[in-house]
């Protein structure tokens, strides 16, 4: 659960923004990033649905790409096999 | 492996340390990265890395998942919980429902969410049914909590809070005979919560090597790098290997939240006990929302075998890092992902689900400490 995933934000209403990354798109809330405004174009770190900071695309990248990493070697290793 | 991870690994290689150094973490994403880039097989072998108090979903209390499974069984109410939850077995009779999706099978109204504002919206959509949101989980997961209660929620919406602060853990191991560790990963997005100060009591009071990690073989060996380095050089500081995301301070609209609807209390960790200052509750002006002060009932610590992990189960060594995953005798043979038989089999953050699925298969006998083959 502590993990995160990066996305960035294509529209902002209110304490809701749309966010995108990897061709899926997601409402995120902005609660917790009252203090540090997001707009759109901006890259955050999602946990539960909730962005907890922002982060560079570079940043975004290297999770992302983790990520990529992670779920490949999930494939070679099933879960229960 | 990308290029600068290796560039890491050389530097660690590089070091003139001939001693035994563990270096605990106490995150489930770390545990994750560090088995799936296979780091523990590309260091040096008197360099352990221990999987410690890492997961919320191993740790919550049995008496809540209980009560969980009791709440949604005998009341006409809608219980929704993490999926991870859900399969997180309790300690009752062969024939009794021992989990939430057994539950869920026999007809409770069981949902698993991804989000605390999913649990508001199936609360709005069910205006005339009670919603009980079971939330178990570390600072991570509470800060949205806290920020879906602040923001306002529907009244139908109940919980059972089962938060969990993540240092005073390693503070109990800290204080301990036999901590089991030289040297801490501090976890990055608690302290992206929280503030990396959090941690400063480990350099400060135990005169241990600290250095805060994100999720990426990069910085996560930065971080053991920083350590180690420490430990040579018999220096001591809180190092910050994810400043990205780590700000002095940490989120402070998050704290603020937290500090707005909980407080901080002594609370249970399955299989370990009773742990100061480790529990997050519902505060005086949020009490309204407790399941307890609706549902009390449904709460029974003085069943046999409550608090416990279940039998023939080590994950209670197992999450206080004192053995690794496969030195649990059941290890891969009753106890798969497809049969769990702890939670830490269970979670995806439970340290024998993810040796399990970095391939480690082989149970090795208890008592050795030593780093499985990768
Ligand atoms: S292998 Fe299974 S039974 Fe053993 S400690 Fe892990 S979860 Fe518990």
């Amino acid at each position: 659960m502590c993990l995160g995933i990066p996305m960035q934000v294509t529209a902002v209403h209110g304490f809701i923004a749309h966010c995108e990354a990897k061709g899926v798109t997601r409402d995120v809330s902005l609660f917790l990033m009252q203090e540090e405004p997001v707009a759109p174009g901006d890259f955050i770190m999602v946990h539960v649905g909730y962005a907890i900071q922002k982060m560079t695309p570079q940043e975004a990248r290297s999770a992302w790409e983790l990520y990529d990493e992670m779920l490949g070697l999930g494939k070679e290793a099933p879960q229960g096999a | 492996m990308s290029a600068d991870a290796k560039t890491w690994l050389e530097r660690i290689h590089r070091l003139p340390l001939r001693e035994r150094v563990r270096v605990m973490n106490v995150c489930g994403g770390h545990e994750r990265s560090i088995t799936m880039a296979g780091l523990r097989g590309a260091l040096p072998a008197n360099i352990e890395l221990i999987p410690g108090p890492g997961c919320p979903v191993c740790v919550c209390p049995e008496e809540d998942v209980y009560e969980a499974i009791q709440l949604a069984l005998n009341e006409d109410l809608i219980l929704v919980a993490f999926g991870d939850m859900l399969r997180v077995p309790v300690n009752v009779k062969k024939a009794d429902i021992r989990s939430l999706e057994q539950a869920k099978a026999a007809g409770a109204d069981i949902r698993p969410i991804a989000s605390p504002a999913e649990a508001a919206r199936i609360a709005r959509d069910n205006p005339e049914r009670p919603v009980v949101f079971f939330a178990a989980g570390f600072e991570t997961t509470t800060a949205p909590v806290a920020a879906l209660l602040a923001e306002g929620t529907p009244d139908n919406l109940l919980l059972l809070l089962s938060g969990r602060l993540t240092w005073p853990a390693v503070a109990m191991l800290l204080d301990s005979e036999q901590p089991g560790f030289e040297a801490l990963i501090a976890p990055g997005h608690v302290a992206t919560i929280m503030g990396p100060e959090e941690w400063q009591f480990v350099v400060d009071d135990h005169g241990l090597p600290a250095a805060v990690a994100g999720f990426t073989p990069v910085s996560l060996l930065a971080a053991l790098y920083s350590v180690l380095r420490q430990h040579l050089e018999g220096r001591r500081f809180l190092d910050n290997c994810y400043p990205e995301l780590v700000r002095p301070g940490g989120n402070v609209a998050a704290r603020r939240v937290l500090a707005q609807t909980m407080d901080v209390a002594s609370a249970t960790w399955r299989g370990v006990g009773s742990i100061p200052d480790s529990g997050f509750v519902l505060n005086a002006d949020f009490r309204h929302q407790d399941v307890h002060q609706h549902l009390p009932r449904y709460r029974d610590d003085a069943r046999k075998r409550a608090g416990e992990m279940p039998p023939g189960c080590d994950c209670a060594r197992v999450v206080l890092g004192k053995i690794y995953p496969n030195e649990c005798k059941i290890y891969g043979k009753a106890c798969t992902p497809r049969t769990p038989i702890g939670p830490c089999m269970v979670s995806d953050e439970g340290a024998c689900r993810i040796w399990w699925a970095g391939g480690i298969r082989e149970a090795i006998s208890p008592g050795r400490y030593t780093v499985p083959a990768e």
